[in-house]
């Protein structure tokens, strides 16, 4: 099973249709994305270069079962493509953040939340099955002052 | 203090913009619209039409999170200086099979105005009216009362309905 994005003029992603591989066979019985253009053009009444082939297993730059990354992320309603880079981008977090194209998202200006320490990470997991956790803790962007604050969603 | 938003009435509207080259023919569209009228038969499917439902359900969907379904479509033609009687999509002791929202798409029109009526709480009665051009479309729900008017006294006004229900 093959899944293309269809994209608007602006590159917003509008709907993932999917297609059947032998639709995409050209005459040699080998997958080419250009014939199943082809076909959801014929078939769907958009314009072939408006269908993007996108891959359901691809997150963040990478394949969820080890193989080829294809475009950064499986297309989603709402996300854009970028032709240069060739990605799907989701929609953008914060207004501050940049693109970051190896991992295929969007990154804060100063990098990725500080890791939890140890002593947080104890106290977020439960003691055992009966009980639940004293606390949750996890970083929070904060785009007004653009620092990672520290919050505990259970004080 | 909270807010909640009981129920929502908006109008939806703009030009139907298709890639270069994938312009809707209208001249198509108003030719079946044409001979649906004299023949007194359904609007004949075409891949034009096929073409302006699919946009209308993908960008609404993609603009404004509401996915659309279908329920039917017709095709109108008024004359010059004429005013339609009160129009109203929904069956009111029917309104099961009844539709959501109502789309106005303007084939070949010329000074054309949509009158939509709705109530304002208490203040019943209101009334928008929009111009309804060539190539643009018209989106309401189906329990307003419209009527549209060819304001003009040279040509006839097609325009063509569809209608949806949101799932």
């Amino acid at each position: 099973m093959a899944h293309f994005a269809k994209i608007s003029e602006n590159n917003e992603v509008l709907v993932v249709l999917t297609l059947n591989n032998v639709d995409m066979h050209n005459a040699d019985g080998v997958e080419d994305e250009t014939v199943g253009q082809q076909y959801l053009e014929t078939h769907n009444n958009w314009p072939a270069q408006m269908w993007i082939q996108t891959s359901y297993n691809t997150f963040r730059g990478t394949h969820n079962n080890g193989g080829t990354a294809l475009r950064g992320n499986y297309a989603g309603i709402g996300m854009t493509w970028d032709e240069d880079d060739q990605i799907f981008w989701p929609k953008k977090p914060y207004a501050s953040w940049v693109k970051h194209n190896a991992s295929a998202s969007w990154k804060s200006p100063i990098g990725d939340a500080p890791e939890l320490t140890e002593e947080q990470i104890t106290q977020n997991t439960p003691a055992d099955e009966n009980t639940l956790s004293t606390h949750r803790w996890h970083y929070v962007w904060n785009e007004e002052n653009q620092t990672w604050d520290l919050t505990n969603d259970l004080a | 203090m909270q807010k909640k938003v009981l129920t929502e009435q908006s109008i939806y509207y703009g030009n139907v913009s298709m890639p270069k080259h994938w312009d809707i023919d209208r001249t198509e569209l108003s030719h079946y619209i044409l001979q649906s009228n004299l023949t007194d038969t359904k609007l004949k499917f075409s891949k034009t039409f096929d073409k302006l439902t699919t946009y209308i359900r993908d960008f609404i969907n993609l603009k404004h999170n509401i996915n659309l379904i279908n329920k039917s479509t017709w095709g109108n033609i008024y004359k010059p200086n004429e005013t339609t009687i009160p129009l109203l999509n929904i069956d009111p002791v029917d309104l099961r099979n009844s539709p959501d929202f109502t789309m106005l798409y303007g084939v070949e029109v010329k000074e054309c105005n949509v009158r939509i009526h709705f109530d304002d709480n208490r203040r019943k009665g209101r009334s928008w009216d929009i111009k309804l051009e060539n190539n643009m479309f018209i989106m309401f729900p189906s329990t307003n009362i419209y009527y549209i008017t060819n304001n003009q006294k040279d040509s006839l006004n097609f325009v063509q309905t569809i209608t949806y229900e949101y799932i």
